[in-house]
């Protein structure tokens, strides 16, 4: 192998140094890295489409709470530090190696600035709960997640109310039943009020009735299958969800004497609602929790609570959100250990540096060039 | 390598300038009000800001990247990768782009106070909204 050493490695395949061959080839497979998301959003986005067949996908800013103000800045952002990126390679070209220097601190700063700005808009999307899984696309998911969110928000402050030993006994309780084991010292306490309130609303929620309505007033007609009419009360809701109706045979009904009868299902020929009742609206639900917040001993207590606001498609658009630019992200994260390893090297930095800071500048650029098609695909389109 | 590139005259400045013209010209687009629930508006908008991007992409791989000044070898080293990556979401565009097949999505129904409403049903019943088609 000795008679082949005289021959430059550069003359051997390509006519570029092997290091630059070998960034080429990764920002190759990089191309291929990013289109997968690229071109999953675009498919995912053209195929969500809503129930009129037109394209169901948030693009309103008050949904998906994006700021092209934000991205804009961001793109002039990369698009600097490119430019510094080639002022200083061609500085370490000309061995002014302090100049390289500074523009690369330049570069590692604006890195920076760019993952601050990220960093503030992935605050709001937190804020305002835009995360995968975490987005009501309808209504009904709307107000569910009003119900469960004032659930978290009561449950570990009624837990703090009850002694610990009788909290062991305890199997996944429901609000009502933390309610009732509450100390009696403590029973005028606002979270009591609050958790009464949101038994109110899930049992609302769960009979799909209005708050104008009262639930005990969901008067039944039951018809045996020999004919009688029993007219009354199911009483619905906290019994139905401590007992499940599969598992229960028999259906309790509260008579208007207040006598309560137990009729085997298999009895039931027929159930009629006594009367049509309106449904329970989300505008209703929002107008309640705005209620409840201004009561200022309830307010504390709704922090974690989100107003209901549906987004059609919104945990998809979250996904694809934070995977595009969460990897971006990721990308800018290793670019700045790069130059870092450059800065490292404070006023020693020398002309043996200068293919590290080309090809250290080629992944850069690819960075930059990711965010350019992501701009106008997240921010604007 | 290094004294070759020192023979490239490239006003990187001039490039840089360019690359901030198209980026403002993207956000002017996005921000002037056009009606975009017209479908030829919004493709319109859609092309410009895609092109703008392209020049922009094109602008940082030709001269950044000094793509202009390398060997034929970047034709054969890019190529494999652009293709692969253009095929990629034209064979997922067939399965979930187009729906050539009745789509169950729930959340895109319409919304539950257009349907009746009968109060001795399963409570249950609306929240797992199903439809019938």
């Amino acid at each position: 192998m000795a008679h082949t050493s005289n021959i430059p490695a550069s003359r051997m395949g390509l006519p570029i140094p092997n290091s630059k061959l070998g960034v080429w080839l990764f920002l190759g497979t990089e191309i291929m890295f990013f289109t997968a998301f690229i071109g999953t959003y675009i498919v995912l986005r053209l195929g969500s489409i809503d129930a009129t067949g037109q394209s169901g996908w948030p693009t309103n800013v008050e949904d998906t709470h994006i700021k092209i103000w934000a991205g804009g800045l961001n793109t002039f952002v990369l698009i600097l530090s490119s430019y510094f990126v080639v002022v200083a390679h061609e500085a370490m070209v000309h061995k002014d190696f302090g100049k390289a220097r500074t523009f690369l601190i330049s570069t590692f700063v604006l890195a920076t600035l760019f993952l601050g700005i990220k960093g503030f808009e992935y605050y709001g999307k937190f804020e305002h709960d835009i995360l995968p899984g975490h987005i009501a696309e309808t209504p009904e998911q709307a107000i569910r997640k009003v119900v469960n969110e004032m659930d978290a928000a009561v449950r570990p402050e009624l837990r703090s109310l009850i002694p610990p030993e009788k909290l062991a006994g305890l199997k996944n309780p429901t609000i009502a039943k933390l309610v009732s084991e509450v100390k009696a010292e403590h029973t005028d306490k606002p979270v009591i009020g609050l958790a009464s309130e949101q038994i109110q609303l899930k049992d609302h929620m769960l009979a799909d009735t209005s708050l104008s309505v009262l639930i005990e007033s969901r008067r039944t007609i039951l018809i045996t299958k020999d004919g009688r009419r029993i007219v009354g009360v199911i009483p619905t809701v906290i019994a139905t969800a401590e007992t499940p109706a599969a598992a229960s045979k028999e259906l309790s009904i509260k008579l208007d004497d207040g006598t309560t009868v137990k009729i085997p299902e298999s009895d039931i020929k027929e159930k009629r609602a006594g009367a049509e009742l309106p449904r329970l609206t989300m505008e209703e639900v929002e107008q309640k929790l705005s209620e409840l917040r201004s009561n200022e001993q309830y307010q504390p207590l709704l922090t974690s609570v989100h107003d209901p606001h549906p987004i059609l498609y919104g945990n998809l658009f979250a996904s694809n959100y934070f995977m595009m630019t969460g990897f971006h992200a990721l990308h800018v994260i290793v670019g700045m250990i790069l130059w870092g390893l450059v800065i490292a090297q404070g006023t020693s930095l020398n002309a043996s540096w200068t293919d590290f800071v080309e090809n250290s500048g080629l992944y850069w650029h690819f960075v930059d060039l990711v965010w350019i098609f992501l701009f106008p695909l997240l921010y604007i389109i | 390598m290094a004294d070759e590139h020192a023979s490239h005259h490239v006003n990187y400045l001039m490039i840089f300038i360019i690359l901030c013209v198209c980026t403002l010209l993207s956000i002017i687009s996005d921000v002037v009000e056009i009606d975009r629930t017209k479908t030829l508006n919004n493709l319109f908008l859609i092309v410009l800001v895609l092109a703008i991007a392209m020049a922009k992409a094109l602008f940082v791989l030709v001269y950044f990247m000094h793509l202009k000044f390398e060997g034929k070898w970047k034709f054969i080293l890019l190529a494999p990768t652009v293709i692969l990556a253009i095929g990629l979401p034209l064979a997922l565009y067939p399965d979930i782009g187009v729906h050539y097949y009745t789509i169950a999505v729930p959340q895109a129904e319409e919304t539950p106070s257009a349907a009746g409403h009968n109060a001795s049903e399963n409570p249950r019943a609306p929240l797992e909204h199903s439809t019938e088609d």
